[in-house]
């Protein structure tokens, strides 16, 4: 094997080691710098960057690590207690309640949203007049985004006057007068409904582009073996998608597991507790309670709960060789 | 030093120096009446909450006016995050010199030491006598006082008088207890198909505590007992709490109350009364006249809010002014403090729909300026408000026990249930909060 030296600057030594030679055991060593550029220019290049994630990501990670074995109230000096915010978390009703809501929640507007989004790809996939139109239609209530459908939602929820009761009453199904936001598993229908409807856009967006790179080929065998459409949905586009459709849910999970905004706006988590989130469980603790250290620990409780999510997801739904 | 020591010595002085920045006491303010407040210059930073900006920004334009050498920049801070935004403005070392805030969160700041004992300038003044002793209370911790009084927003009893006749009532005798009011709403009701007895926005959390607990605390008793810092939930056994739930159980059940009352969160709030449909209202100056057209202001009589044995009460809520510890210019923020307090100032708060905090203020000429608005000034001492540090938690919020306790007891299965219910979680928020 060759020896390669690297260019070394005049009069400068210790630097310019030979990148590859032999390692400790003899065996081939991993090259260490660059064949063009002095060995400082990468880390030059990149220290904005570190510094960045550093000071907004690792510094306040650490610091929130920190507060939460703190009793660190909003106001006033705090104290170190160890674990103790940690070895309460489950001792907390509205915060185990908000996480049993919150799977609640998730279990229900997973499956729409994928089943909506992937039919709603289907129908926008083909390069046909028209499609641009759909996909635009369709998406738009995600651009719109939760929070100002959500404020939008809180007028037409109104008993009397609001268009959803109008639309029920018309359509004979209530009298109108359902007052949809101050009864806690009404609420969780409405806003589960208006979750699937803006949320599913993106998972189409998603999934359509991964249908539309499935080659044309293996749809043309399909048709000439004379296998039908679900069979050729069920046969070759959802195995050749799967791994969009495992990156789908996942959004869509993480997304379900960290609502907020929608609840806050349209029943703050009433009526009593019944609609609390975990983001509004730790909302409160903070900002109503006042009470930051208890809330970071939740907060960092939440993080592990959904990192491990996300990896069982990622090992349920890999792909298979 | 290498690399790898100093980036972690960068990082641990980092955090270092942000706990150091985020840990420290301000330093305290010392106000002696000698010489605080007299010959300040510069600049005062005083915050407001935006309800109350309005009657605050005339003050603020007297006060520059009359003071060139002393000038009011005046910060309005959304209601909502008021003490999350001061909290902060404390903790970072840059707080206000004096802050308007919502009487009912003062214990918040005075528990952890955040405001200046004001208690010699308090007592120093000429009127401290004519001064809210409710909203005075609230600004008390062990017997030292940590602010002044600026404006009170009490609930009472508003009466359209016109219904009243119709329905051959007398204003004072038919609203002497609950008993007498049930049935004059009851008999208003029967006036005609789209007039009510009585109003309450039935799905806002602060409506309901700010006008239902005067009927629970002209009794005497409160929802909770002890000091601030080591209160007990006082639900079950609560005669008088029992008794109001009681009685806006019936008004519903009777129907003497609209259906609309359930899902009402208040963006209406007093419109009904307003139209002369409605003949009870509890509500605030500022909910119901400010908007009402003359010739409904002339129907509107005003009485305290009545407990089930036949004692009178009111919510005693509005705005302390407080000096933070560490202000910049504390001495001439309380210059300031004592123009908005001046009568002049005092008497022109109606203007903003809320009342003077001093009971001088109800001059001749000022009851006929506002005839509507003396009512809790006559009787300063029978204002209430609960000096706590979780009013918020427990009241306000729509996960607050006694909102989800009045919703269960008044169209659920009744009171019972309801305020075993109360117990349990306002004594879970009160061991949080004072943990």
């Amino acid at each position: 094997m060759s020896t390669i030296s690297t260019r070394r600057p005049a009069g400068r030594t210790g630097v310019g080691r030979p990148t590859v030679g032999r390692g400790p055991g003899g065996g081939p060593a991993r090259p260490r710098n660059s064949l063009t550029h002095p060995p400082r220019t990468g880390a030059v290049l990149v220290a904005p960057a570190i510094l960045f994630v550093a000071v907004f990501v690792l510094v306040p990670l650490v610091f929130a690590l920190y507060i939460s074995f703190t009793n660190w109230p909003l106001i006033g000096s705090y104290r170190f207690i160890g674990l103790q915010n940690y070895l309460t978390l489950f001792q907390d009703p509205t915060f185990v309640h908000a996480i049993l809501y919150t799977l609640l929640y998730t279990a229900i507007v997973t499956l729409p949203i994928l089943a909506l989004g992937y039919f709603l790809a289907v129908l926008v996939r083909a390069r046909r007049r028209g499609s641009t139109v759909l996909r635009t239609v369709f998406f738009l209530p995600y651009v719109v985004g939760l929070t100002t459908l959500s404020f939008m939602l809180v007028l037409e929820a109104q008993p009397n006057s609001g268009a959803v009761n109008l639309v029920l009453r018309w359509l004979g199904i209530t009298d109108g007068s359902t007052a949809w936001l101050v009864n806690g598993p009404l609420a969780t229908v409405l806003i589960c409904v208006l979750v699937v409807w803006a949320v599913s856009g993106l998972t189409m967006v998603l999934l359509m582009s991964a249908m539309q790179g499935v080659p044309d080929e293996v749809y043309e065998s399909a048709q000439l073996e004379g296998a039908s459409w679900w069979q050729t949905e069920r046969l070759i586009t959802i195995p050749m998608i799967r791994s969009t459709i495992a990156l789908s849910v996942i959004i869509s999970v993480i997304g379900s597991l960290l609502a907020f905004n929608q609840f806050y706006i349209l029943t703050q988590g009433g009526p009593g507790t019944e609609t609390t989130t975990i983001v509004n469980a730790i909302y409160n603790r903070g900002f109503v309670n006042l009470q930051l250290g208890a809330a970071t620990a939740q907060s960092i409780a939440l993080v592990v709960v959904i990192a491990a999510v996300t990896v069982v997801q990622f090992w349920a739904l890999r792909e298979k060789d | 030093m290498d690399r790898r020591s100093f980036l972690v010595g960068g990082v641990a002085g980092a955090a270092t120096l942000a706990l150091a920045g985020c840990s420290g006491s301000l330093p305290k303010v010392v106000a002696k009446p000698a010489v605080f407040g007299k010959g300040a210059t510069g600049t005062v930073q005083v915050w407001c909450r935006s309800a109350t900006q309005a009657g605050l920004t005339s003050a603020v334009a007297g006060f520059n006016r009359a003071n060139p050498e002393l000038q009011v920049q005046l910060t309005p801070v959304p209601d909502a995050q008021y003490v999350t935004k001061l909290a902060t403005a404390i903790r970072g070392g840059t707080p206000p010199d004096v802050v308007d805030i919502d009487d009912i969160n003062s214990q918040l700041f005075i528990f952890r030491d955040a405001f200046a004992d004001l208690t010699e300038v308090v007592q120093d003044l000429d009127y401290v006598d004519a001064i809210s002793p409710g909203h005075l209370r609230l600004l008390e911790y062990r017997g030292r006082y940590y602010g002044l009084p600026y404006l009170a927003d009490n609930s009472q009893l508003f009466v359209n008088t016109e219904l009243f006749e119709r329905a051959g009532l007398d204003v004072q005798e038919s609203t002497k207890d609950l008993s007498t009011l049930l049935d004059a709403a009851k008999a208003i009701r029967k006036t005609g198909d789209d007039v009510y007895g009585w109003s309450i926005s039935g799905n806002a959390a602060g409506i309901i505590g700010f006008v239902t607990q005067p009927h629970v605390w002209a009794t005497g008793v409160d929802m909770m007992s002890g000091e601030v810092g080591s209160q007990r939930a006082d639900i079950v056994g609560n005669e008088a709490l029992e008794r109001m739930l009681e009685f806006y159980r019936q008004l519903w059940r009777d129907g003497v109350l609209s259906k609309a009352t359930y899902s009402d969160a208040g963006t209406t709030w007093g419109a009904d009364f307003r139209a002369g449909k409605v003949g009870i209202f509890p509500t605030s100056y500022g909910a119901t006249v400010p908007a009402a057209t003359k010739a409904m202001r002339a129907k509107m009589q005003t009485v305290l809010i009545p407990s089930w044995d036949g004692k009178r009460s009111f919510f005693d809520g509005g705005d302390n002014m407080c000096i933070p510890n560490g202000a910049a210019n504390p001495s001439g923020g309380w210059a300031f403090m004592q123009y908005a307090n001046g009568l002049r100032q005092q008497q022109a708060l109606p203007d903003g729909g809320y009342f003077p905090t001093r009971s001088d203020a109800a001059t001749p000429e000022y009851r006929k300026r506002f005839p509507l608005a003396s009512g809790p000034l006559d009787d300063i001492e029978k204002g209430y408000a609960p000096r706590t540090l979780a009013y918020n938690l427990l009241n306000n919020q729509p996960s607050s026990p006694y909102f989800a306790m009045f919703r269960e007891a008044v169209f659920g299965s009744g009171s019972a249930a309801a305020m075993k219910t109360a117990q349990s979680d306002y004594q879970r928020i009160l061991d949080q909060v004072q943990a």
